[in-house]
């Protein structure tokens, strides 16, 4: 079911019904394409001899794979997105750790000035690993389309 | 074809001169400012590819009749992908040689780009303090703008690292 700004009432709570296992062929895929220069996140040589022992998953993909995981439910009619605050990278996350996503929907306001009908909708999302440990938070704003006139929720 | 130097052995190409890349905590001042290397023309390739594999339903990214019906006459590219390339292309300059990515703030996507579009992207130092939690650590914070190619601001965030003091 799509969710238009109408269907977003602040308190709301929602588990994402997915999640991710974060291969190495996302994290170095996405960090390579991305000209991410670090090789923390791609040589898992010289990563062998840091305090973690391994590749770290770059923030850059944790915070899009978390994002992309609350899409559906937060942004399927979305027009635009407008910012993200606050992100925390709370744990690293490995190749083979799996990602899901938990969101709280913080704010919903109208927004009278627009071309098409919408308002902005502030979410505040957790990612979760497979163990429940939090690893990441973040708030987001998204300009989310009203239901269209004549259409049943 | 020319022959290889002989005398190239496993110990003596251990010894050359190693470029250094990535800078310490002491290199960075406030209000120093990084105009970044190389700047990156994001396609639609890249666009699908990086809404695809981090599962982004939102078909305004991969479906040109959905874009516009929401009045784009394309699809733009995921606002995701254009600051983790923002991220990425400042790296080099600011966080390769650091410890850890604490976070982002004030993450503003200020104007959408579509496939064919070139970002670079540009830092000023905030703030580089000792942590108060972690002995022998400090956290730099910068300020990083993302530009496209009429020089127009796309996008503008602030992300701090954490370093160690002495590398």
């Amino acid at each position: 079911m799509a969710a238009y700004f109408e269907d977003f009432s602040p308190g709301t709570m929602m588990r994402h019904p997915r999640g991710k296992t974060v291969s190495e062929l996302d994290n170095v895929l996405l960090c390579n394409l991305m000209l991410n220069t670090a090789d923390g996140h791609f040589n898992a040589d010289s990563a062998s001899r840091t305090s973690f022992g391994r590749p770290m998953v770059f923030g850059g993909v944790i915070t899009a794979l978390v994002v992309g995981l609350a899409s559906e439910d937060t942004a399927e009619e979305a027009l635009a997105e407008l910012a993200l605050d606050s992100v925390r990278f709370r744990r690293p996350v490995f190749h083979g750790d799996t990602l899901y996503a938990v969101t709280e929907v913080l704010e919903a306001s109208p927004r009278g000035e627009l071309a098409q009908p919408a308002g902005e909708v502030r979410f505040h999302h957790w990612g979760l690993n497979q163990t429940g440990e939090i690893v990441f938070e973040c708030e987001r704003t998204v300009l989310v389309a009203k239901r269209p006139t004549g259409t049943q929720p | 074809m020319r022959e290889p130097p002989v005398d190239a052995t496993p110990e003596k190409l251990r010894h050359a001169p190693l470029t250094r890349r990535g800078h310490s905590f002491s290199d960075f001042q406030v209000g120093q400012v990084y105009e970044h290397h190389w700047g990156r023309t994001l396609t639609e390739t890249d666009n699908v590819l990086f809404t695809s594999l981090t599962l982004h339903f939102n078909p305004l990214y991969f479906n040109a009749e959905t874009a516009r019906r929401r009045g784009q006459d394309r699809c733009p590219l995921n606002p995701l992908l254009i600051l983790g390339t923002a991220v990425s292309l400042s790296v080099e300059d600011l966080s390769e040689a650091s410890e850890a990515f604490l976070g982002l703030d004030d993450v503003r996507f200020l104007k959408p780009l579509y496939g064919g579009d070139t970002l670079s992207a540009r830092s000023t130092v905030l703030e580089a303090r000792p942590s108060s939690s972690r002995p022998g650590q400090g956290v730099v914070s910068w300020l990083t703008e993302g530009f496209d190619q009429r020089g127009e601001l796309v996008l503008s965030f602030r992300r701090a690292n954490l370093f160690q003091l002495e590398p």
